[in-house]
């Protein structure tokens, strides 16, 4: 039997951000049952819904570019997958596109991120120059084998701030997939140690994921 | 409350998918004039309550109606309360986030004692004085129904209304009284008063209760046109009432998640220690047809990967195999789970069981409640020692390695031997798996125990029966331990703390309101949880209250004694109790409804019958 593979883009935003990782694979799990797609299961002793995501999200960050592989056991045009999958899914997940893969996860590089700092922002644009200045950033990371400090400063690239209402907007850009990633909240983390900077509210967006030569993935 | 607004709590807390709500199948309904508002409330996590099959029927059944909208409304866990304090947010209701505060009806469910005082930090938080009388504005309402609405009287000072029995009898007729009282500007003693003619509507306040000198009670008795007795309200045929054919399916996971059809309600067991079992009578079934229908349309609109066949006897259901016969195919091949809850040990065969193994092979639980023949004639649990060996044989020679038994400890007559029993039994299981041939290859066998400690609860033939006191009962796990031998057997129990509590909570009166309230004014909430349990806190509530838990849990009842349940009628009879207690004292067993009607005084409720197939 023939499977495809298809790469469906969906948004995750509004009530959906609290959604954790684990829970949005059992959210995606239910709308593709509820949707009737033909979608390919794992065969052997428990059976489950064959699906990856390219780039897990954090719990309430927004979405604007996810990626997710599912296998169909039949041609379904891919519109008919964005409608299919739209009707049957949750508010704050949309589907928006779906297509065959072009690139492997692997080849994800780096993510954007818009920053929405609720502050003052004579006060969060001295302390954002001061931390973007700084020679080295070593911070206090915390994986599955436990915490290590690493130096987060060749791991962002700081692409813009601007001013908006009650705030600053930072577009920054973060190593991004397997082997390399940095939480945008761990940047601010940083912000906030090295110089004593908190913001009011911050909400975080993630609007592209992009390869090493920051081209779209795929 | 807007979402922004909300966004600014859920980056502090736990979890925050508990408080967002914007789930598949969550009812937003754009407000209209003279719409009612309805909270449904459940007194514990979201992740408790979402488990709750009630709550999900009983929200798509007012939901099915233009002029109501309900919404829901769970405990906030401690950090999330703390966060609202904080900010000054009242307590909410999760589709519109709107104060409950605002709402005409709010609701409460209630499953187990160890909730109530849950219910007053709820309407606390909600910004409402928690004594009913001092809620002078006709709205909002407190409602309560569930099981232990089945003796309110130790949360009677709190609530409006009490509603017995079934909610699909009853909800319309209260929304209809409310619209109407909205409209013509009833006061709240005016809806009162009109509520109590309700039938299955208690209306504590037109109560007064009189007390004996030995604080024992005299008389409830009625004013303001109040009916004497309030009977229960039943559905008549489970295969034309509402069943909803969607579930709310949550983000997060919850503790029963899955699709869930409801196979009968009541049981023709007759436990005599189980109120459950007393509580829901008459017995009425569904059809295997309607529940096919019901469990197909779950499925295909939820998604869910797994489907519950519920009720309190499941292997009791008398379309269990067509039934199985009809939904296996179609469930393995949408890759669904089937799981059968509550499986008696008597009428567990080779066939059912084959058919549960097509799906997925887990442990086996499985019953016997008591460790002898004696005692489990005294509870009329209606097994034999060979029903359980058959049955472990059975489960043995298809591979399984692992059985769970559940028994209880400090039932009425229950001597050391009895305790010792439940050892015996258990290591019956494990020299019986080894004598097996047959048995799963190259594994070794595992036999847990767990023992629960007895209640008495209202509603049953034990209802007389003083608890086995905290230190008898800690007496008896040492016991029990130093009677377990084999590495194979495991046994767990429960703490006999909440216990004790439990059991004058659920037999309380009305003088118990001064207690929940103390223990609530000293910090008490989410008492069923462990780690939030307070103890000395409840002490303390007793002691300056002046009212002993004692009186409540350890004290025999007389059988010509006036109960604080007494008027409220659930269909099974008084003298019935006391018969079914005197054959308990001499062990004498009563049979199955099957086999012939014992007399217990439901089927009144259904117009003389019990619907079975």
């Amino acid at each position: 039997m023939s499977v495809n593979m298809v790469r469906i883009f969906f948004t995750k935003s509004g009530r959906a951000i609290y959604t954790s990782h684990l829970d949005l694979t059992r959210a995606m799990s239910r709308a593709l049952c509820r949707s009737g797609l033909p979608v390919w299961y794992t065969e052997g002793f428990h059976p489950h819904l064959y699906m990856t995501f390219a780039l897990p999200l954090s719990l309430g960050t927004t979405g604007l570019c996810e990626a997710m592989e599912v296998k169909m056991l039949e041609d379904v045009p891919y519109e008919e997958i964005v409608t299919r999958l739209n009707d049957a899914m949750p508010e704050g997940l949309r589907a928006i596109s779906a297509a065959a893969p072009v690139m492997q996860p692997k080849e994800i590089m780096w993510a954007d991120y818009r920053l929405y700092i609720r502050c003052r922002t004579a006060e969060g644009r001295e302390a954002l120059d001061k931390f973007f200045a700084l020679p080295e950033i070593p911070t206090e990371k915390r994986s599955k084998k436990g915490i290590k400090t690493v130096d987060i400063k060749h791991m962002m690239q700081l692409l813009s701030i601007e001013d908006i209402e009650n705030g600053l907007l930072v577009n920054l850009r973060c190593r991004a997939g397997v082997e390399i990633n940095l939480n945008p909240t761990l940047a601010l983390d940083a912000l906030a140690q090295t110089t004593g900077f908190r913001a009011d509210q911050v909400k975080i967006e993630r609007y592209a994921v992009l390869t090493e030569e920051l081209k779209d993935f795929k | 409350m807007t979402l922004d607004q909300l966004d600014l709590l859920l980056s502090q807390v736990q979890k925050p998918a508990r408080y967002t709500a914007g789930e598949m199948g969550a009812v937003v309904k754009e407000l209209k004039p003279g719409m009612l508002r309805y909270a449904f409330c459940f007194p514990d996590l979201y992740e408790v309550g979402m488990s709750h099959l009630g709550m999900k029927i009983l929200y798509g059944h007012a939901n099915r109606r233009d002029d109501v909208w309900c919404e829901r409304v769970f405990a906030p866990d401690t950090d999330m309360q703390q966060v609202m304090e904080e900010m000054g947010v009242p307590l909410f209701a999760l589709e519109s986030l709107d104060p409950v505060k605002e709402f005409d009806l709010i609701a409460f469910t209630l499953q187990y004692e160890m909730c109530y005082t849950e219910v007053l930090n709820m309407i606390d938080l909600a910004g409402l004085p928690i004594r009913a009388a001092d809620r002078k504005d006709p709205f909002p309402l407190v409602v309560i129904g569930g099981p232990c609405a089945s003796n309110p009287e130790p949360i009677a000072d709190f609530v409006d209304l009490v509603s017995l029995g079934e909610g699909e009898e009853i909800s319309d007729e209260l929304f209809d009284l409310c619209i109407k009282a909205k409209k013509e500007g009833w006061d709240k003693a005016e809806i009162l008063r009109r509520a109590a003619q309700i039938p299955g509507m208690y209306v504590p306040s037109l109560y007064t209760v009189e007390y004996n000198e030995d604080n024992t009670i005299k008389a409830m008795v009625p004013h303001d046109g109040a009916p004497e007795v309030v009977q229960k309200r039943v559905v008549t045929d489970l295969d034309k009432v509402y069943y909803p054919e969607t579930f709310v399916v949550p983000f997060i996971e919850i503790v029963h998640d899955r699709a869930a059809v409801e196979l009968f309600r009541g049981c023709n067991r007759g436990c005599r220690f189980c109120q459950a079992g007393f509580l829901y009578r008459p017995i009425r079934e569904k059809s295997p047809e309607t529940v096919a229908k019901d469990a197909k349309n779950l499925i295909t609109s939820t998604g869910y990967d797994e489907l519950g066949l519920t009720s309190l006897s499941t292997s009791d259901y008398c379309g269990l195999e067509p039934l199985l016969d009809n939904l296996l195919d179609w469930t393995e091949a949408r890759h669904v789970n089937l799981s059968l809850p509550s499986l008696r040990i008597d009428n567990f065969s080779k066939e059912l069981m084959e058919k549960i193994d097509r799906v997925r092979k887990s442990g086996l639980t499985f019953a016997p409640e008591a460790g002898t023949q004696r005692l489990r004639d005294v509870i009329n649990k209606n097994i034999t020692e060979e029903d359980v060996l058959k049955t472990c044989r059975t489960a043995f020679a298809g591979g399984y390695t692992a059985v769970k038994l559940y028994f209880m400890m400090g039932l009425p007559t229950e001597t050391n031997d009895d305790i010792k029993g439940i050892a015996d039994l258990a290591q019956k299981v494990v020299d019986l798996f080894y004598s097996m041939p047959e048995r799963p290859k190259g594994k070794s066998v595992s036999v847990n125990i767990s023992v629960a400690c007895f209640v008495p609860k209202p509603y049953t033939p034990f209802e007389f029966e003083p608890q086995a006191t905290m230190d008898e009962l800690r007496e008896k796990q040492k016991y029990l331990l130093s009677c377990v031998r084999s590495k194979k057997i495991s046994v767990s129990y429960h703490d006999s703390t909440t216990s004790v509590l439990e059991a004058a909570l659920a037999r309380g009166d009305r003088r118990l309101c001064a207690v929940v309230e103390g223990a609530f004014r000293k910090g008490s909430r989410l008492d069923g949880w462990e780690n939030h349990f307070k103890p000395d806190a409840w002490n303390e509530a007793f002691e300056e209250s002046g009212v002993s838990p004692d009186f409540y849990a350890y004290r025999r009842r007389y059988y010509d004694e006036v109960m604080p349940w007494d008027h409220l009628d659930y269909g099974v009879t008084k003298s019935f109790f006391i018969r079914e207690h005197k054959k308990a004292m001499e062990g004498t067993t009563t049979p199955s409804c099957f086999v012939g009607c014992n007399g217990c005084g439901a089927q009144r409720l259904t117009g003389g019958v019990c619907k079975c197939l």
